[in-house]
């Protein structure tokens, strides 16, 4: 037990590379840190959200190399020069992607706290089937939970966004949205 | 008489001029105004905010190990030592006063003498680093003398006499461990009894209920320079938060500010916990002079905050042989676990609606609400109402069964109408709006019910169909259990643009979205030109707790009463402008004209402006007081709510007998919210309530082992509904108006999960011909009633 309460000082810090939404970070981690606290509070995307820590909830994924995964079970050197896409990088600055306007659309948000990962999650899914079944939209958005129950509208939404891209409306422009 | 307040005044002129009137805004679908802000990630969550602050120190709750134990010593003094720890914080450090109860001081912050429950503290650490401040706390000793650990209320009373058993006391500071007894008792039920051709008599249990938000707890806490904090926290309540941290902090109100940002989902959960996190971050902040951040884990968030009551109840329905309803007698325990937290006033609650809502001229109701060992309950979705409509809608379809009536000709019969007295006395008439009937009549026609009931009733392969129906109804707002007031500011800005301001919290589901639609009804502008701000202390007017859904109403009727007087004064305006009468003024900014004659007309704008120049103050405040609630402690007379939201709901579900697996098809909502303000919102309302109260029917319990251990205390063990479990859902709606309601409406948070269970198990019940009598009903738990009732063949 004596040993335990200095080897927390021991832990050394490790310069880590990520690429977040486009851009090049070097970060300082301890080895011990997770992925979603470096996004979070070290480089501020907060969008990526924190219901369980245990890769139960959905609310915190990220796409990592294009794969989906919970941010709260990576360990930040894990994501050593990895490409990572969070919401706030799903769209250019000042546009909408069409899974976001599809989201707006079918008037589902309600505390919105599970909408980043909903989201992602979705895009993960088109990136892979383009013109989802039911049946694909409820496989691919399990892990997704939402306890304020808008999943009806997931699912219509997942599919306003299947025509809006087919339609070639890949972006739209916020300040329209908003009007 | 007692003069009519203006306000209310106000309130009634407004629901006569616009009934039966088109609406501009309200009943419109429209974008919410926080919705771009959530699916763009920009919407602000308390920990979020987190990002904004630098030498922050981190807080982490050490718990107790025994659900029930004397503390004879806290030794602290090796986590002090720990590189990285700031400070260990025990009951001792705290400035002011240690508890954090909310109806009853029972709750300590942080405890001293005795643990009560497995979530209760012992000790803050204090430190740099989040991973440190948990390690240090697995370096606190404390000697405990283990007590005797009590999960079940029936370990603490008797259901037949609701006398307390011979057992340690689990709050000995108290003479008794029943918090609370509430009672009604109306007409003569031994002569019912003898009246009786049918009389059906059973017992009930409904399950422990975790609220699951998707966001756990938190509060970050930041010094001022004048000695204060400002505490932005998930709270529903910011203005108890302040009175608690105030407290704790032995600090006038006047130097905590509470800020309540974005909620990840409330239900009722981010009540008390709010105040007890808070009060840590806050006093880490008082202690160490930094910002400090407290989180807790999902675990923690599941053994540390309150719950759903659970209930243990026996109920007696007599009837006559053409199903009129005699008598209702029920003895209800709720166990409220090892703090009142609102207990009292959830038992009052299920006490109110115990008889469902029907004519019911003879009752004895009977609720106690008692400690155990378990994670104290208190304020969720419903409020007790889930609990006694889960008995009484089961009592129906079994009296139904005796009768050989159909379920839903049995409830016609006996329901509330306008011109009827409710079990209490109140009389309820056209002005409450009584739509129970309509609301039936609509769930039935659209789940083309006496169809589906016959088709169902013979069935043979290994998937059965079942179709259930239950009623409820809800009073509105919170009756006798408090100051009943509301508040919201409007201000218009010089360039037109209106700021929106309510101590009220949006949990999520839209409510602050309906009362900008109010306003902007009212004003004439569009809602999009309103920016809401969040709840604020210091700048928000006090509106009382966000619960027991009375945003729309009592929230909306102050929004209704500001945004009424401002539009007055924009008229005179508007009129000397113009030169019509300020009656004849039409406002549908950004056009401004006279009705008589439209082409006189001029601009929201130059109103705006010009009320600037004549000094007519373009900032208003309004408030709401409900009429005061009647109720006799003794007889259960009186008046208790100000008015009633009702409902019908019918489930459609599917259980293969051969794994017990029940999935349910469809859930038809029907429910008479007076007047539908913003509809989207109330759609919403009606699925999430839906998902979850079929949670709460088919899978949802928290699980205490008999140390008073939570078995399961996460996400992948405490079960929610996923997206693969979310059933067709069709809301319909009944309008009828409530005259002091905003344009007659009524509220819909919690009215939206009360019968969805019982429908739920009527239909299953109705499938399989078996009896159930307990939720929640998981397929382990059909599957051994069939194999019991020899149902299955496997
Ligand atoms: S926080 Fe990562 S899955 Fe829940
Ligand atoms: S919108 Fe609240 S959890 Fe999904």
């Amino acid at each position: 037990m004596a040993g335990s309460e200095t080897v927390i000082q021991e832990y050394p810090d490790i310069a880590i590379r990520l690429n977040v939404n486009g851009r090049d970070y070097v970060v300082t981690v301890k080895p011990y840190e997770r992925l979603i606290d470096v996004l979070r509070y070290k480089l501020g995307f907060t969008s990526v959200k924190e219901g369980c820590g245990r890769g139960e909830c959905g609310a915190c994924v990220v796409l990592m190399d294009g794969k989906l995964v919970p941010s709260c079970l990576v360990l930040a050197i894990r994501a050593n020069g990895s490409k990572i896409v969070t919401l706030e990088g799903l769209a250019p600055e000042g546009k909408l992607h069409a899974i976001q306007k599809a989201f707006l659309d079918t008037l589902g948000v309600q505390c919105g706290f599970c909408f980043p990962g909903v989201i992602i999650a979705t895009k993960y899914l088109l990136d892979r089937v383009s013109d989802p079944s039911d049946e694909d939209i409820k496989n691919y958005l399990e892990g997704q939970l939402c306890r304020c129950g808008s999943y009806l509208r997931f699912i219509k939404a997942v599919k306003l966004a299947v025509k809006y891209i087919k339609e070639g409306k890949i972006y739209f422009d916020l300040k329209e949205v908003k009007g | 008489m007692a003069q009519v307040p203006e306000y209310v005044r106000i309130v009634e002129e407004v629901f006569e001029r616009y009934r039966g009137k088109p609406f501009v805004y309200v009943g419109t679908y429209r974008q919410r105004w926080d919705a771009v802000a959530k699916v763009t990630g920009k919407a602000l969550f308390t920990t979020d905010f987190l990002k904004f602050y630098k030498n922050v120190v981190w807080v982490h709750s050490v718990r107790t190990k025994y659900a029930h134990a004397i503390i004879k010593n806290i030794d602290v003094s090796r986590a002090a030592k720990y590189p990285g720890v700031l400070r260990v914080v025990t009951a001792k450090d705290i400035p002011g006063v240690n508890d954090v109860g909310y109806v009853i001081p029972d709750q300590p912050l942080l405890a001293t003498k005795k643990a009560r429950y497995i979530g209760e503290i012992i000790a803050l650490v204090i430190a740099e680093d989040p991973y440190v401040a948990r390690e240090a706390g697995d370096l606190i000793h404390v000697d405990y003398e283990p007590l005797p650990v009590y999960t079940d209320p029936l370990q603490i009373v008797d259901l037949d006499t609701l006398k307390e058993k011979p057992h340690t006391r689990i709050h000995e500071e108290r003479d008794s461990d029943i918090v609370a007894h509430f009672k009604i008792r109306a007409g003569d039920v031994e002569k019912a009894l003898k009246e009786a051709d049918v009389i059906v008599e059973n017992k009930y249990r409904t399950p422990m209920q975790e609220h699951a938000y998707m966001e756990p707890e938190a509060a970050v806490a930041i010094p001022e320079q004048d000695g204060g904090v400002t505490v932005i926290t998930s709270t529903q309540c910011p203005f108890d938060a302040r009175k608690a941290i105030a407290r704790v902090l032995n600090m006038p109100q006047s130097m905590v500010r509470v800020i309540a940002p974005f909620l990840g989902g409330g239900f009722g959960g981010k009540e008390d916990v709010a105040n007890e996190i808070g009060s840590k971050a806050a006093l880490a902040t008082y202690l160490t002079g930094r910002p400090a951040v407290a989180i807790h884990t999902r675990e923690e968030s599941i053994i540390g905050h309150s719950k759903r009551h659970p209930m243990v109840t026996w109920y007696r329905h007599a009837a006559k042989k053409d199903g009129t309803l005699l008598s209702v007698e029920a003895n209800i325990v709720l166990d409220t676990g090892a703090y009142a937290s609102l207990g009292p006033f959830v038992a009052w609650r299920a006490t109110v609606h115990a008889t469902g809502p029907y004519r019911v001229r003879n009752a004895r109701i009977d609720t106690i609400a008692v400690y155990t060992n378990t994670v104290y309950s208190g304020a969720f979705r419903g409020f007790g109402n889930p609990q006694v409509a889960f008995a009484v809608e089961r009592q129906m379809d079994i009296l139904a069964e005796e009768l050989g009536i159909d379920p839903v000709d049995l409830r016609l019969k006996n329901i509330l109408r306008a011109g009827d007295r409710t079990v209490h006395g109140q009389l309820l008439t056209e002005e409450h709006g009584v739509g129970i009937e309509e609301a039936i009549k609509k769930a039935v026609e659209a789940a083309d019910w006496y169809n589906k009931r016959r088709l169902y009733t013979r069935q043979t392969g290994p998937i059965r169909k079942g179709i259930g129906i239950a009623l409820m109804y809800h009073g509105n707002s919170i009756g006798v259990e408090g100051a009943d007031y509301s508040s919201a500011t409007i201000i218009i800005n010089r360039d037109g643009s209106i700021t929106f301001r309510t101590g009220l919290t949006d949990m999520g589901q839209g409510a602050v979205m309906g009362l900008v639609m109010i306003a902007a009804e009212i004003l004439g502008a569009p809602p999009e030109w309103f920016r809401v701000e969040l709840p604020d202390t210091s700048s928000t007017p006090d509106a009382g707790p966000t619960v027991a859904s009375r945003s729309t109403v009592m929230g909306g009727n102050a929004t209704l009463v500001a945004a009424y007087k401002l539009r007055k004064r924009l008229n005179e305006v508007a009129s000397t402008i113009l030169g019509c009468s300020p009656d004849d003024i039409e406002i549908k900014a950004p056009d401004v004209y006279c009705r008589s004659d439209p082409s006189r007309k001029t601009t929201w704008n130059e109103v705006v402006e010009q009320s600037f120049w004549l000094g007519v103050p373009l900032q208003e405040f309004g408030y709401f007081r409900a009429p005061k609630a009647r109720w006799d402690e003794e007889t259960g007379q009186g008046e208790p709510y100000i008015t009633y939201t009702f409902g019908a709901i019918v489930s459609e579900i599917s259980v293969d007998i051969e794994t017990g697996q029940v999935s349910v098809d469809k859930i038809i909502t029907a429910y008479d919210i007076g007047k539908v303000i913003n509809p989207i919102g109330a759609e919403l309302h009606a699925e999430g309530g839906s998902i979850q109260g079929m949670g709460y029917a088919l899978m949802e319990e928290i699980i205490h082992d008999i140390n008073g251990v939570v078995r399961n205390n996460n996400l992948s063990t405490y079960y929610i509904p996923t997206i693969k479990d979310a059933p067709e859902i069709i809301p319909l709606w009944v309008e009828a108006g409530y005259k002091r309601g905003p344009f007659g409406a009524k509220g819909l948070g919690e009215p939206s999960i009360v019968a969805i269970a019982p429908s739920i198990v009527n239909a299953v019940s109705h499938a399989l011909g078996i009896r159930f009598n307990e939720i929640p009903i998981p397929p382990h738990k059909i599957y051994l009633a069939l194999k019991r009732e020899g149902k299955t063949r496997l």
